[in-house]
């Protein structure tokens, strides 16, 4: 087609708003089921990090120093907490993870909630820091934690190091936050 | 017939990857593994179709001053529709993928089978052509996928073959996916200029 002014405003025009309510069309679409796929994430991650609990995690939240705290309690009795909580300084920007931590105050479990870190490397930190192997895992720990290269005793993820610093401050961040909530509830 | 030798020509003649060399920022960065590579490459395939199908039924009512930003807009939308639908259905894959995903925008394939294909042929026949590249690129990240674990940690598709400490960890790293490239590369003309 010709290349008028007329032409080629019109047909761009045109062409972003059909697309752009198409795309308007698919967020309706999704939004639900991204929420739900959110919640449901959310709540098999409690299940999984947090000591056998009966009441609803999600519904008893409160927020400690800014992050989200879920306690777990079994029978009435408090037996642990998860904290949201998060680092920036990830190879790829903001790392969200849940820690989920005992009542004697060490890490039971974690997972990693949102992420852009590089897939095969960063992206590992799933598994790596809840493996047996070395010194890899994280679990049971109730003390700061720090990778190798700066005189901790984790393994890092091997070529993921700033990963490796991110996650650990992510999961102090939540320790400090549990270690607050601790202190609020015992007082 | 002629639909038959767009589709070979998308998976071998003109292999986006092999042949053209094309599209190798996703190709080396999510190839550490056989799944990642493989849906990779299915979630380019995806929008490599649609955008081939709707560039083609619009190339004529496209001033051609402005089909460059149109072509975008449209890969664009595309791929903003998936990642929708991944992050609803499909959230592991879509976690596993991260940034990739809103890559496929600026993946040169996608415009390159715009420019040199959609714009210049029906959609049936853009379809084909779009498959055709899509299950080239689809493959041969599959098989770089395969390689690089196999090498790296001794498994293909998470299936053990031998025990992961003697797998050579490079072959997961960024230096492996060049050098386990080159080689597929290299195999690739040799088998297929036999012909």
């Amino acid at each position: 087609m010709k290349s008028t002014l007329t032409t080629m405003v019109l047909s761009l025009t045109a062409l972003t708003v059909v697309l752009g309510a198409l795309l308007a069309w698919v967020h309706n679409l999704t939004e639900e089921p991204m929420a739900q796929a959110e919640a449901k994430a959310r709540t098999e991650a409690l299940t999984e990090i947090l000591p056998p609990f009966d009441n609803d995690p999600a519904a008893d939240r409160t927020v400690v120093d800014g992050l989200t705290v879920f306690p777990a309690r079994h029978g009435g009795a408090f037996s642990g907490a998860a904290v949201e909580a998060w680092s920036d300084n990830g190879f790829g920007g903001r790392i969200t993870l849940l820690a989920g931590f005992d009542a004697s105050g060490s890490l039971t479990g974690y997972r990693v909630m949102s992420h852009a870190e590089t897939p095969g490397l960063g992206a590992r930190m799933g598994e790596w820091f809840s493996s047996a192997t070395g010194s890899r895992s994280v679990l049971g720990t109730a003390a700061e934690l720090h990778v190798r290269a700066d005189g901790g005793d984790i393994d890092a993820i091997t070529g993921a190091t700033i990963t490796s610093r991110a996650f650990l401050e992510a999961v102090n961040s939540a320790r400090n936050a549990y270690e607050s909530y601790l202190k609020s509830i015992s007082r | 017939m002629k639909a038959l030798s767009v589709l070979y020509d998308g998976l071998v003649r003109k292999n986006p990857t092999f042949v053209l060399i094309l599209g190798m920022c996703p190709t080396l960065g999510t190839t550490s593994s056989a799944l990642t590579g493989m849906s990779m490459g299915l979630a380019t395939l995806f929008v490599l179709v649609c955008s081939n199908v709707v560039i083609s039924l619009v190339r004529n009512l496209i001033p051609d001053k402005v089909r460059i930003p149109a072509y975008i807009v449209i890969i664009a939308s595309f791929v903003t529709m998936l990642q929708m639908v991944m992050q609803a259905w499909l959230p592991a894959l879509y976690a596993s993928l991260g940034i990739f995903i809103p890559l496929i925008v600026v993946n040169c394939i996608l415009l390159g089978r715009a420019e040199a294909f959609a714009s210049k042929n029906n959609p049936a026949l853009s379809a084909v052509d779009g498959l055709g590249v899509g299950l080239g690129f689809t493959a041969a990240l599959t098989l770089l996928g395969a390689v690089r674990e196999l090498l790296g940690t001794g498994a293909v598709f998470g299936a053990r073959v031998y025990p992961e400490d003697f797998g050579s960890l490079i072959f997961v790293l960024a230096p492996g996916a060049f050098i386990a490239l080159g080689f597929l590369i290299a195999l690739f003309n040799r088998l297929t200029s036999r012909q």
